[in-house]
């Protein structure tokens, strides 16, 4: 039998998709303009980041309607309790976006910094990261979402070695340290974009098969 | 709007069973009205199309009005009232006559006894409550061979075939188990589309699921009366909250 309610859960995940494609927007965006030093771009990427705030809100209150209206229980449950995480993880990824792109005033005032390219690597794996966290959860599919949170580990390592490279660079040339410090932070914030698209992972783990993987409960529990 | 009241109080007698009651019924949504037993909701709904006045020391004062007519007008027909707003009441109650006579019952009430044309009615309605395909080659089976969903579903046909343009519903699946109540609650929010729908429930998760807004009755007053969503999610009155969060009821 048809549900009135999957209609509305099809919604949220919907919003949920459009949601991610203008996270997933802006950190090319914020990328991009870092790469070319283009500060106005920059200013388009904290526009969008407003919309993607009032996104989060509008899930959130749909999410909270439909649990007090619809008393949802396992795989109904499942999905909404985990929407509501991945709604707050998308948000996160804006303001990880956003504090990319305020990086770049300071870099483009800074003496240029070469041989950043582990950076661009980096950059790349991590958004290649959240599509398929997007799309594991648009298909429910928790094997792609497992190979997912396998690669945050790497990134982990590519934050370190980018940590390296930069330390470097401040040591061999001082005047490069406020740039290097810049670069530190881009870093750093794809890092967390990583960790984030991990826990979207683990959520739709759990939306498809009620499992726990996030702080290693599995291995605990075994 | 398609059906307001304003200031309506009804007495039984000396007894008070709803007082000022102020309120405005949307067309074309699911209006539920949620209380304790005894507050005055389904004394409520039988005002909409003058039940209560079957019963004996029954007074009304304050107004209703449908589509801006006063239905308490002595100049207003009773019986077209009742076709324009049907009930479903607690039980299926099924006349023991075949399928097919049930529904044609109210459109021959009203004269139409052409046979194709009692036939388009008939098969109309049973379509419109998802019946049809499964009925179409019992027609003239007794309608009370059949389940107590069905039965339900068949007595809202029933009362499709007048073409009304409100539904009354009085905890139409109090008598059914939750699968057959899912799909009745289901056909509610595909009636919707074409009919205005009140119905009075005492299970407060039906009201939550399928009422776009919801009234909370005590003691014949009207406490709260908001979209569902704000019913359930953010009360004004404590009264409502208490009720909805069962500390009280």
């Amino acid at each position: 039998m048809d549900r009135h309610f999957d209609e509305e859960l099809q919604t949220v995940k919907r919003k949920l998709v459009e949601m991610a494609a203008l996270v997933e927007e802006s950190i090319t965006k914020s990328l991009d303009a870092l790469h070319k030093k283009n500060e106005v771009i920059a200013n388009e990427i904290r526009a969008t980041d407003h919309n993607i705030d009032e996104m989060e809100i509008a899930i959130e209150d749909t999410c909270i309607e439909l649990i007090a209206r619809h008393q949802p229980v396992g795989s109904d449950l499942r999905f909404l309790v985990g929407a509501i995480k991945m709604n707050n993880d998308l948000e996160r990824m804006g303001d990880h976006s956003v504090n990319i792109a305020d990086c770049i005033k300071y870099v483009a005032e800074g003496p240029p910094i070469a041989k950043i390219t582990n950076i661009w690597s980096m950059a790349r794996i991590v958004k290649e990261m959240l599509r398929e966290s997007v799309e594991s959860f648009i298909h429910n599919d928790a094997a792609r979402a497992q190979k997912v949170c396998e690669r945050d580990s790497v990134v982990d390592e590519m934050r370190n070695e980018t940590i390296r490279i930069l330390l470097t660079y401040m040591l061999e040339e001082p005047e490069k340290i406020g740039s290097a410090i810049q670069y530190l932070l881009v870093a750093k914030n794809l890092e967390r974009i990583a960790d984030l698209s991990t826990n979207i992972c683990e959520d739709v783990i759990y939306i498809a098969q009620a499992r726990v993987i996030k702080h290693h409960a599995e291995e605990k529990k075994a | 709007m398609k059906i307001n009241t304003t200031n309506l109080n009804l007495y039984y007698h000396k007894f008070q069973a709803l007082k000022n009651v102020n309120m405005d019924v949307k067309r074309n949504l699911v209006t539920g009205i949620i209380g304790p037993s005894g507050c005055g909701k389904s004394t409520l709904l039988r005002v909409f199309n003058r039940m209560n006045e079957l019963i004996e020391g029954v007074r009304t004062t304050g107004s209703v009005l449908i589509d801006n007519e006063d239905i308490h007008s002595p100049m207003y027909d009773v019986i077209l009232l009742r076709k324009r707003v049907g009930m479903v009441f607690q039980r299926p109650n099924a006349f023991p006559l075949s399928i097919f006579d049930n529904i044609a019952y109210g459109p021959r009430v009203w004269n139409i006894s052409d046979r194709k044309t009692l036939t388009e009615i008939v098969e109309r309605s049973l379509a419109a409550v998802d019946l049809l395909d499964v009925l179409k080659d019992r027609l003239h089976d007794s309608a009370l061979s059949l389940s107590a969903e069905k039965q339900q579903r068949l007595c809202i046909a029933r009362l499709l075939a007048v073409e009304p343009e409100i539904l009354l519903m009085d905890e139409p699946c109090s008598a059914l188990d939750p699968i057959a109540t899912g799909k009745i609650e289901e056909l509610m929010l595909e009636l919707k589309k074409r009919y205005t729908i009140v119905i009075v429930t005492h299970n407060m998760q039906q009201a939550a699921r399928i009422a776009d807004e919801v009234g909370f009755m005590l003691l014949g007053e009207l406490v709260e009366f908001d979209t569902a969503k704000t019913v359930f999610t953010n009360p004004k009155d404590k009264r409502t909250a208490d009720y909805i969060s069962g500390r009280f009821g």
